[in-house]
């Protein structure tokens, strides 16, 4: 048994996992579909936007013609798939996305392990404990290897697919009428003068991931310009570009942002 | 029906004790030291991470073990994995990065020192000396490392393993999903009384004990003492004493008492064919006990004792699962329910596991 497996993950009621089976020519058809995405004509008014990722682990390839589209409309063309779920995920934004729990988010997504070889089971005694998932609607592919277990695997996989949706999957904003969201402003720093009190919320809290995916979604509302976008939450140019700078996967999205917009990268 | 333990003449510092095999002294239970086996190899080992950090080392003498355990490693290439698919260098590394993390007391500290922290003394759960040791046992005799630090670490636990013992496989994660599963809309099986038949490690029971409701109960059973005196560590490390019994005995023999009355039945019975196991992975073949692995002609020896059992150890409703060596045996045992044994069960069911391999057999008791 050589090919690459599929798994898809279905969560049946509170919490329990169960998967189906399904062959490599579902795979193709997955990979497809993600990559059909990118194919897909712009809307004007996109409800949200995916960016393609500058990861490798991400597979969905660049479009030629744009960095962005309109992923609902990518979507629906391709909800001729057998998954019960379409309708409530074309719904979704990436805020949505980030404010599910982990089997709500388990249940769009499908779990894949790597190469089967041999019977398994009794017969091995090699960790083979890595985990790859999939989140369907959007393609992006997180995966843990590290953990020694499968369970733990599964869990770092899911909250890395997390860190990925905050970063590459934007909501629309309405710039005219903006106030950054108070998950934007609990990771400013405290100079900022439109924020009150409370500590600075910093990566390692599981909140960070919201209000770096409202400060994604704001800079491209502005077209990249990160002094623009400084102005909007009441911090000067250099204090927003340093917190950018600070956070590796933040930089690198902004950067990848400012360049679909020809703009020259934050360093 | 109340399940508890009795206390008293275990012979470590554990108080779980096991009951025997019933048929002839179901009244008096026996204790372990009166068992055949010398009561020493009854006593669980302690996991190198449970050790108090008492031997003391310095930076440089450690990063020394450390690149002679790499270059060991490294001098093994593909070697295993060309002669029976046992490990390569980067599970080798990883594990060498895992024993660390057992036996350094705080290994993020080390592993953030540097050159000028030489002198530093670093403290272990275990002697340098050992470390050597247990490293040269990984690759020069091919023993697991999961009996190097004695646990493995399973669905979110961290089971205590030792020679003697089976070593749970990732595969057998999944039975516990499979059960949460059935449980979560069927309270009569959620509070009703499980079997976890060959229970090793108390893995499964131990999983399924935690996803049960408050009165929801599991009797482990298995033939080997030292399995028995593993689970019996582990059920207590996960205070679960008050939920699972442990009985000594052949599959269902203990189990007279509850004929009839079991909920649900869990096993993961040992399914390898006896002629494929002189080929078997070395750290499996070598190492790990006959007894948890072989299952006779075509391997299917204790699958059919199980499912026959099953039939009369479960109350109507009852539901079952089985890990099995593959489709061919998931196939067979399916055949056979329906066409031996028929009317005893309903809905069945082949589940696959991680890598696509038809693995568990799920049904109910008509
Ligand atoms: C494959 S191991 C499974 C251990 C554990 N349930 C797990 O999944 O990790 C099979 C177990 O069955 C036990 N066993 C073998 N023959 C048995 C018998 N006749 N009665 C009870 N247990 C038996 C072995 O000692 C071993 O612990």
């Amino acid at each position: 048994m050589g090919s690459e497996l599929v798994w898809r993950w279905c969560v049946v009621g509170n919490g329990l996992v169960r998967c189906f089976y399904n062959n490599t020519t579902a795979t193709a058809t997955a990979i497809a579909k993600a990559s059909s995405l990118y194919l897909s004509s712009p809307k004007p008014k996109p409800k949200f936007l995916i960016l393609t990722p500058p990861l490798a682990l991400i597979r969905i390839t660049r479009s030629s013609s744009s960095s962005s589209l309109n992923l609902s409309q990518g979507y629906s063309s391709s909800s001729s798939s057998s998954n019960e779920n379409n309708n409530e995920k074309k719904k979704k934004g990436g805020r949505e996305y980030l404010e599910m729990t982990e089997q709500e988010l388990m249940r769009e997504c499908e779990m894949d392990t790597f190469k089967a070889s041999g019977p398994g089971g009794q017969h091995r005694n090699k960790r083979e404990s890595a985990v790859r998932v999939k989140h369907i609607p959007t393609g992006l592919i997180a995966q843990a290897v590290e953990d020694r277990s499968q369970h733990m695997n599964r869990s770092s996989a899911l909250a890395r697919l997390r860190t990925l949706l905050a970063l590459h999957v934007r909501n629309t904003v309405d710039i005219d009428t903006y106030s950054p969201p108070p998950h934007l402003l609990s990771i400013l720093p405290l100079k900022s003068t439109l924020r009150s009190s409370g500590p600075q919320i910093g990566p390692n809290n599981p909140k960070f991931l919201l209000g770096m995916q409202a400060l994604l979604d704001l800079i491209l509302a502005v077209d990249g310009s990160v002094s623009e976008a400084a102005k909007y939450v009441g911090l000067s140019t250099g204090a927003l570009s340093r917190l950018i700078l600070s956070h590796d996967s933040l930089r690198m999205a902004v950067n990848q942002l400012r360049a679909s917009k020809g703009l020259k990268p934050l360093k | 029906m109340k399940l508890s333990f009795i206390r008293g003449c275990f012979p470590s510092n554990l108080s779980v004790f096991i009951k025997p095999s019933i048929s002839t002294n179901l009244l008096r239970p026996i204790c372990f030291s009166s068992m055949s086996s010398p009561p020493t190899s009854l006593k669980p080992q302690i996991p190198l991470f449970l050790r108090p950090p008492l031997h003391s080392v310095s930076v440089s003498d450690l990063r020394k073990w450390h690149d002679w355990a790499k270059n060991l490693a490294s001098s093994v290439g593909t070697t295993f994995l060309d002669s029976d698919n046992g490990p390569d260098l980067d599970l080798l590394c990883r594990e060498l990065k895992w024993l660390m993390e057992d036996a350094i007391e705080d290994h993020t500290v080390f592993s953030q020192m540097g050159i000028e922290n030489n002198q530093t003394n670093v403290r272990l759960r275990t002697g340098i000396e050992e470390l050597y040791n247990l490293w040269k046992q990984r690759i020069e005799e091919r023993r697991p490392f999961q009996y190097l630090v004695g646990c493995e670490h399973w669905r979110d636990l961290v089971l205590s393993v030792q020679d003697g013992v089976l070593i749970p496989r990732p595969e057998t994660e999944l039975i516990v999903d499979l059960v949460a599963d059935v449980v979560s809309n069927n309270e009569g099986l959620r509070e009703g009384l499980w079997a976890d038949l060959g229970t090793g490690s108390g893995a499964l029971a131990i999983g399924i004990g935690r996803i049960l409701g408050s009165c929801g109960r599991v009797i482990a059973t298995d033939l080997s003492p030292v399995a028995l005196s593993v689970a019996a560590f582990n059920v207590q490390k996960y205070g679960l004493q008050d939920v699972i019994e442990l009985r000594q005995g052949s599959w269902f023999k203990p189990l007279k008492d509850v004929e009839g009355k079991l909920a649900g039945i869990v096993s993961n019975p040992p399914y390898i064919p006896s002629d494929n196991i002189p080929g078997l992975q070395a750290e499996v073949g070598r190492h790990e006990p006959r007894l948890a692995l072989d299952g006779g002609l075509n391997g299917m020896d204790d699958l059919l004792h199980l499912c026959n059992g099953a039939a009369l150890m479960l109350r109507p409703g009852g539901f079952f699962i089985f890990e099995t060596n593959g489709e061919k045996q998931c196939k067979c045992l399916a055949k056979y329910i329906e066409n031996d044994i028929r009317g005893s069960f309903h809905s069945l069911d082949i589940v696959s596991d991680f890598a696509g391999i038809q693995r568990f057999l799920t049904g109910f008791r008509q």
